[in-house]
C-alpha cells in the first residue's frame, strides 16, 4: 500500500490554476524529495494532504484513508513540518513539545526531541527569541512527535546553515531507518538528492519527472547540456526545439542576450540547424556534461518566453 | 456532530468531529500564551481598580453630601453593582472583542494555525478551544479582580452582600463569554485581521450607536406617524390618560441588545433589581401581560443565543473555508 497516492489532483484558485490533474504515489518506507522552483505548487499539495485546503478535483489518499474524511486520523500518525511558520512567542520549547505530546497523546520527552534537533539549551527559553534557523529546529521536534508513520517535511532546511541542513537530513534517514516514510519537499536539488530515493519534479502544478536519484543521474550522464546564446529567441523557437527527437528538455536563461539551455542525448547540430532555419542569429555556443542541478534547472525553468 | 448534513464537499466525517480532549489541549496552550502576556494582570489590575475607584467614591459622596460614613449610611452593595454595571457595559464588550480579534484570524495571517491543524485536531476543536481559552482569559481576570477588590469593598462598605457581589461577577463573566463567543466566530470568518478588525469594529458600533439609534428613530418615526404606536390608558388623580408605546417589535429589538440583557439579567441575580415602578409602568403598558422577551428570564435567552448563534455559523463555516 503507498504511503501517498495523489490522484488527477486540480486546484483552481478562480483562473489560477494552481495544480493541474497531478498524479504519483509515494511508496511505504521511501523517502520522496518533492522537488520544484517556489510557484511550482508543493505547498498546495501539502496543503491538499493535510486538508488544509479542498481540492477542486482528483483524490488524495494518506496512509490508505481519503485525506479530506478521514483528516484527523490521517494527522494522528503525520508528523508535519509547515512551511514558513511561526512559532508561539510566548511558549517555551518545551511548552511547544508539551503541547504536541498532549495533543497527539504520546509519550515522548520533551527533553530527548530537543536534543535530537540540538536545541536542549534553549528548552525553557520562549521561542519569541528564536532564531529563523531554531524555530526550524523546534518545529522539526514537534513533527517527530509520536512516532509517526509519515513524516511531511515542507522546506525543512529553510533558515538552516549547512550544518543544520546536514543534521536535519541526518534525523530523516534516522527516521526513514525506524520505518518511516518521508515526504520532503524542497526547491534545492542538493538537499533532496543526498536523502531521497525518489525524486519527483513539480512544475507549473505538473509533475514533469519522476524517478530515483540514481535514474535522474544516468539520463543526465548520457546527455550533454547545450547552452546557445543567440540574439533573440520567441515560443515558436523553444517549442520547435523542445519538439526535436533528441532533445529532452530546453529553457531560456536570462535576456540579454538571452540563452538557450538544452538536454540534448544525440545530435546537437540538430538545436543549431533549427534555430538558424529560423533566422536567429547564434552568437555563441558551448556544451558541458549536465549535473544533476542543471537537468533540475532545464526541468523547472519557466516555459514563457518573452519575445523580442 | 459528525452526522451533520454538509453542503458541498465539506467532510461528513470523523475529520470535522469534537474531541474534548483536544479541545482541552487547545483551550489550555491558548491561555497559557494569553497568561505570559501583560493582557491578563492588565485586566484583573483593571478590574480590582474600578471596582475599588467606585466604591471609594460613592462613599466619598456619601460623606460628603450626607455627613456620614459610608458604613453608617446607605452604600450598599446594591448601589456598587449598579454603578459598576454602567461601566462594565461598555467596557466588557469592549476587552472581549480585542480579545478575539485575533483569536483565529491572526493564526490564518501568520500560518501558525498549520501548526495546531498539523495535529489531530479539527477545525470545530480550534475553533471551540480558542473560545474556551479567551472566555477563561476574560473570565478569570474578572474572578481575580473581582476577588482581590472584595477585601477592600468589603470594608468600605458597612452591608457587603457577597450574594449580589457574587451576581455582579457571574452576569458579566456571561455577558463577557457572550461577546468572546461573538469575537472568535467573526474572527474565524476572514484570513485578514484587518478585516476581521474592521467587523468587530462594525459590532461594537452597531450596539454601542446603532442600536440606540433605532430605538431613538422608531420614536421618532411613531412621533410623526409613521409607524402607528400602541395605545394605552394611565389612570391618574386628574383622570384617565391616554398615552402612546412603541409597538411589540420595537420592544423585541430593544431587548436582543446583549447590554440590555446584562442590565435585566443583573436585575434577576443581584437585589440591584428594576424599580417597582418601572414594573409597574410595564404592566400598565402592555395591559397586564408583558411580552416574553421583556421578562427577565428572557435576558438569559439573549445572552445564551448571542454565545450559541454566532459560534454555530463558525463551527460550520470553518469546516468549509481553505485555510
Amino acid at each position: 500500500m503507498p504511503a501517498l497516492t495523489v490522484d488527477n489532483l486540480t486546484k483552481s484558485y478562480g483562473q489560477t490554476l494552481a495544480l493541474s490533474e497531478l498524479s504519483f504515489e509515494v511508496e511505504e518506507g521511501e523517502v520522496f524529495g518533492f522537488l520544484g522552483p517556489n510557484g511550482a505548487g508543493k505547498s498546495t499539495t501539502i496543503n491538499v494532504v493535510l486538508d488544509f485546503i479542498r481540492p477542486t478535483a482528483g483524490q488524495v489518499e494518506v496512509l490508505g484513508m481519503n485525506a479530506q474524511t478521514h483528516s484527523r486520523d490521517i494527522r494522528a500518525r503525520t508528523g508535519v513540518l509547515p512551511e514558513g511558520v511561526e512559532t508561539y512567542d510566548r511558549l517555551t520549547a518545551r511548552e511547544h513539545l508539551e503541547f504536541a505530546i498532549e495533543s497527539k497523546g504520546s509519550m515522548d520527552d520533551p527533553e530527548t526531541l530537543l536534543e535530537r534537533v540540538g536545541l536542549l539549551d534553549a528548552i525553557d527559553r520562549k521561542a519569541g527569541g528564536y532564531s529563523k534557523g531554531m524555530s526550524q529546529r523546534l518545529m522539526l521536534a514537534m513533527a517527530l512527535v509520536g512516532e509517526p508513520d509519515l513524516l511531511i517535511l515542507d522546506e525543512p532546511s529553510t533558515g538552516l546553515d549547512p550544518n543544520g541542513a546536514r543534521e536535519m537530513r541526518e534525523i530523516v534517514r534516522e527516521e526513514n531507518d525506524r520505518g518511516a516514510t518521508v515526504f520532503f519537499s524542497s526547491h534545492v536539488m542538493e538537499q533532496v538528492e543526498a536523502v531521497c530515493d525518489r525524486v519527483g519534479i513539480l512544475r507549473d502544478g505538473e509533475m514533469v519527472a519522476v524517478d530515483s536519484v540514481e535514474g535522474l543521474r544516468d539520463s543526465v550522464s548520457e546527455g550533454e547540456t547545450l547552452r546557445v546564446t543567440v540574439d533573440r529567441i520567441d515560443d515558436d523557437a523553444l517549442q520547435a526545439v523542445r519538439s526535436l527527437p533528441d532533445v529532452s528538455n530546453a529553457a531560456v536563461d536570462g535576456e540579454n542576450p538571452p540563452q538557450l539551455v538544452v538536454q540534448v542525448e544525440g545530435s546537437k547540430t540538430a538545436v543549431l540547424g533549427e534555430l538558424e532555419e529560423r533566422g536567429i542569429e547564434i552568437e555563441d555556443f558551448s556544451t558541458t556534461e549536465a549535473s544533476l542541478d542543471e537537468v533540475f534547472q532545464t526541468y523547472t525553468a519557466s516555459r514563457e518566453v518573452q519575445a523580442q | 456532530m459528525s452526522t451533520e448534513t454538509a453542503g458541498g464537499s465539506a467532510p461528513t466525517s470523523p475529520s470535522s468531529s469534537i474531541n474534548l480532549e483536544s479541545v482541552r489541549a487547545i483551550a489550555k496552550k491558548d491561555f497559557k500564551d494569553s497568561f505570559r502576556s501583560w493582557v491578563f494582570w492588565g485586566l484583573s489590575i483593571f478590574f480590582f481598580t474600578l471596582l475599588v475607584v467606585l466604591t471609594g467614591l460613592l462613599s466619598y459622596f456619601d460623606e460628603v453630601f450626607f455627613g456620614v460614613s459610608a458604613a453608617e449610611a446607605g452604600v450598599t452593595t446594591e448601589l456598587l453593582v449598579v454603578a459598576a454595571s454602567f461601566v462594565t457595559r461598555l467596557v466588557i464588550p469592549l476587552i472581549a472583542l480585542v480579545l478575539g480579534w485575533k483569536a483565529i484570524s491572526g493564526e490564518r495571517e501568520s500560518g501558525s494555525i498549520k501548526v495546531l491543524l498539523s495535529l489531530p485536531h479539527s477545525r470545530k476543536d480550534v475553533i471551540l478551544g480558542k473560545l474556551i481559552g479567551r472566555s477563561a482569559v476574560l473570565s478569570v481576570s474578572l474572578i481575580v479582580g473581582f476577588v482581590f477588590a472584595a477585601v477592600v469593598v468589603a470594608a468600605l462598605i458597612g452591608s457587603f452582600d457577597v450574594v449580589d457581589y457574587v451576581g455582579l461577577l457571574a452576569m458579566s463573566i456571561l455577558y463577557g463569554i457572550a461577546y468572546t463567543s461573538l469575537a472568535v466566530s467573526i474572527s474565524s470568518l476572514t484570513r485578514s485581521t484587518t478585516i476581521a478588525g474592521a467587523a468587530l469594529f462594525g459590532v461594537f458600533l452597531l450596539f454601542y450607536v446603532v442600536w440606540n439609534a433605532i430605538i431613538e428613530a422608531i420614536d421618532l418615526l411613531m412621533a410623526f406617524d409613521y409607524i402607528s404606536g400602541v395605545p394605552y390608558t394611565v389612570e391618574t388623580d386628574q383622570g384617565t390618560i391616554e398615552l402612546e408605546r412603541m409597538p411589540d417589535w420595537a420592544y423585541f429589538i430593544e431587548s436582543i441588545d446583549p447590554g440590555y440583557a446584562y442590565n435585566n439579567a443583573l436585575s434577576v441575580a443581584t437585589s440591584a433589581a428594576e424599580s417597582e415602578l418601572g414594573v409597574a409602568i410595564e404592566e400598565i403598558m402592555f395591559d397586564g401581560s408583558v411580552p416574553f422577551f421583556l421578562q427577565d428570564w428572557f435576558s438569559f435567552v439573549v445572552l445564551l443565543a448571542w454565545i450559541v448563534v454566532p459560534l454555530a455559523i463558525a463551527l460550520y463555516r470553518f469546516d468549509r473555508v481553505d485555510l
